[in-house]
């Protein structure tokens, strides 16, 4: 049976490739992330999915945890990612010994006025990266619950605002090494993305040997420039947050992230604060592809980055091997694309 | 038990040691055609079972090679008993009772090695060392399955109305059927688009270029909520049907 209507096809179609481009200007875009890219990319060999997930999180306004086996980049790439913004960088190096105030500030006496004076700690920059976080006790990891969430410190009764932007990049080695700790569950949650650092293939190692042999390893951090401003990047998170998501992608995520409340192989889900990080990640990821609307495409991609760390695995799941990232798959698998 | 035991009737007669006979001045011939009845008096049986049930002995049925009598399915369990009694040099006479016991034991190790694997949940499949089975997903938990839609219906009814969002949807649906429907792609209402797309690409590049334009003008309608006017619906629509043909299926798409 042929299907009659009035929209018989002609027999040369008129391309209409004009008519399906994004409504939204996404060229500024497009523009200053490819620039961060090539700026990273002088010095980081491959990890092409590692960089888009970072400037993803950078759209998006959330801190990321990299995590990976000494001698992978982490550090590096972070250190990078923060020298391409032209804004205040910090580094605090995580040690068992490291205080809530060594992170946070203090308040000195100041015996000539007779009143106490806040001294902000290494917190108080726009790009904080923190190195080997899990070697911190609970203690002092609890000190940045209110910061990274909030972006206040709030000390002796007096909230300090933190500047916009205002990004953690922490590092830390998987938890089975000497000397880690487990992060708190509430901490880890305030993470956008856990991203997974990775060996390099057999074709980047030798590319990465190349460049040390030809004298590059020396100084790589001073060929970086800052290509992206606060206000910039202020400007591209408020076309971010301008994109379209429609209704049943929506409940995509909403679907994807309530499986894990429900899976058995899971004893703690993930909160409607990671349902919240898929959409804002989402977002951002569809505006890097160059689209003015998140498709399950960026809901499918993202899913392991935002929940893995936020999902715990039952005792038996993980005495068989199980991981994380398994589970993720499983949930995705098992919930209906929306068409 | 299949049989009786069996001992020698001259066993059996000088257990119940009858009185000798006194001999007689002319035997007449023997009547060989004649029966005799033996009667087995109650002690000489009780005898029998005693002696039966005491350690120091061991009988065993006796099953004769070649009875007519027999059914071929008697007579096959016979032989794979008597194979497994001379493959595994067990005692010489083998009896069905041994062979269902043991297959009763086995039934119910493998039960109970069962059920404490699924207490334990482990997946089975992981070990015999291969990637754990893809799970499919029901159709029933489906919103809508695209094998059972009615496309030229539905299709048109959404043309009538005015909902060409619909209608792009509807047009794309049906061409993932037909791939499907080709081999071309693996339907998985878990899979994205891009992932039939690669798919696509792999089985026939040729078709990947109008696929992934059909791809990214479903996207920006469905996904981007794209205004849709009348005469881009039908250029798109004449995309799709053109994808359609090519695929052989001007029906559903037409």
């Amino acid at each position: 049976m042929e299907n009659e209507t009035p929209f018989q096809p002609a027999e040369t179609p008129a391309a209409p490739t004009a008519a399906f481009t994004p409504r939204t200007d996404l060229a500024q875009l497009t523009a200053r992330t490819e620039a961060v890219r090539q700026q990273i990319g002088q010095v980081i060999v491959g990890q092409h999915d590692l960089l888009e997930l970072l400037l993803t999180a950078l759209l998006a306004d959330g801190h990321v945890l990299l995590e990976g086996v000494p001698g992978v980049a982490k550090t590096l790439t972070a250190k990078l990612l923060a020298r391409t913004l032209a804004v205040p960088f910090s580094r605090i190096q995580f040690t068992p010994d490291l205080m809530p105030a060594d992170v946070l500030g203090t308040s000195i006496f100041r015996p000539a006025q007779g009143d106490f004076e806040f001294r902000p700690g290494p917190i108080f920059a726009s790009v904080v990266l923190i190195d080997e976080i899990n070697r911190a006790p609970a203690k002092t990891q609890s000190a940045l619950f209110e910061v990274m969430e909030e972006r206040t410190v709030t000390q002796d009764g007096t909230a300090h605002r933190m500047a916009t932007p205002f990004v953690v990049l922490a590092t830390q080695n998987p938890v089975e090494q000497e000397g880690t700790y487990r992060l708190p569950e509430a901490q880890l949650d305030r993470f956008l993305f856990k991203l997974n650092v990775g060996y390099p293939t057999l074709a980047e190692e030798i590319r990465i040997l190349q460049g040390h042999h030809s004298g590059f390893g020396g100084t790589p951090l001073d060929k970086v420039q800052a290509v992206l401003s606060a206000p910039d990047l202020a400007a591209l998170r408020q076309q971010v947050s301008q994109q379209r998501v429609e209704a049943n992608v929506l409940e995509y995520i909403a679907k994807i992230v309530g499986q894990t409340r429900a899976h058995k192989a899971l004893y703690l889900g993930a909160s409607p604060r990671a349902s919240i990080a898929l959409l804002n990640g989402a977002k951002a990821l569809a505006a890097l592809r160059g689209r003015d609307f998140v498709t399950p495409e960026d809901v499918q991609f993202l899913a392991a980055p935002v929940l893995r760390h936020r999902i715990m695995l039952t005792p038996e799941r993980e005495m068989e091997g199980g991981t994380a990232d398994e589970v993720v798959a499983q949930i995705v698998q098992s919930v209906e694309v929306p068409r | 038990m299949l049989g009786s035991l069996v001992l020698s009737a001259q066993f059996a007669v000088g257990a119940a040691a009858p009185p000798p006979t006194p001999p007689a001045a002319q035997a007449p011939a023997p009547d060989r055609a004649a029966t005799v009845r033996l009667r087995q008096p109650a002690a000489a049986t009780e005898r029998l079972r005693e002696l039966a049930s005491q350690r120091e002995f061991d009988y065993r049925q006796s099953l004769a090679d070649s009875n007519p009598q027999d059914s071929l399915l008697r007579r096959f369990w016979r032989r794979v008993l008597n194979w497994l009694r001379d493959s595994l040099g067990g005692p010489s006479a083998p009896s069905y009772e041994g062979f269902w016991r043991w297959v009763i034991y086995g039934l119910l190790a493998t039960a109970v090695v069962f059920v404490v694997l699924k207490l334990l949940e482990v997946d089975l499949t992981r070990a015999f060392g291969r990637a754990p089975r893809r799970a499919t997903l029901d159709y029933e938990t489906l919103s809508e399955n695209i094998h059972e839609l009615d496309f030229p219906t539905q299709l048109r009814a959404a043309e009538d109305a005015g909902n060409f969002r619909l209608a792009v949807r509807l047009g794309y649906l049906a061409l993932l059927k037909q791939l499907s429907d080709r081999a071309l792609i693996e339907w998985q209402p878990d899979k994205t688009n891009q992932a039939y797309l690669r798919e696509l690409a792999s089985q026939r590049p040729a078709l990947r270029p109008a696929f992934a334009e059909a791809t990214r003008q479903f996207e920006y309608v469905w996904y981007g909520e794209l205004p849709l006017p009348p005469a881009l619906y039908a250029t798109v629509r004449a995309e799709q049907v053109a994808l359609g043909r090519q695929l052989g299926g001007a029906i559903l798409t037409g």
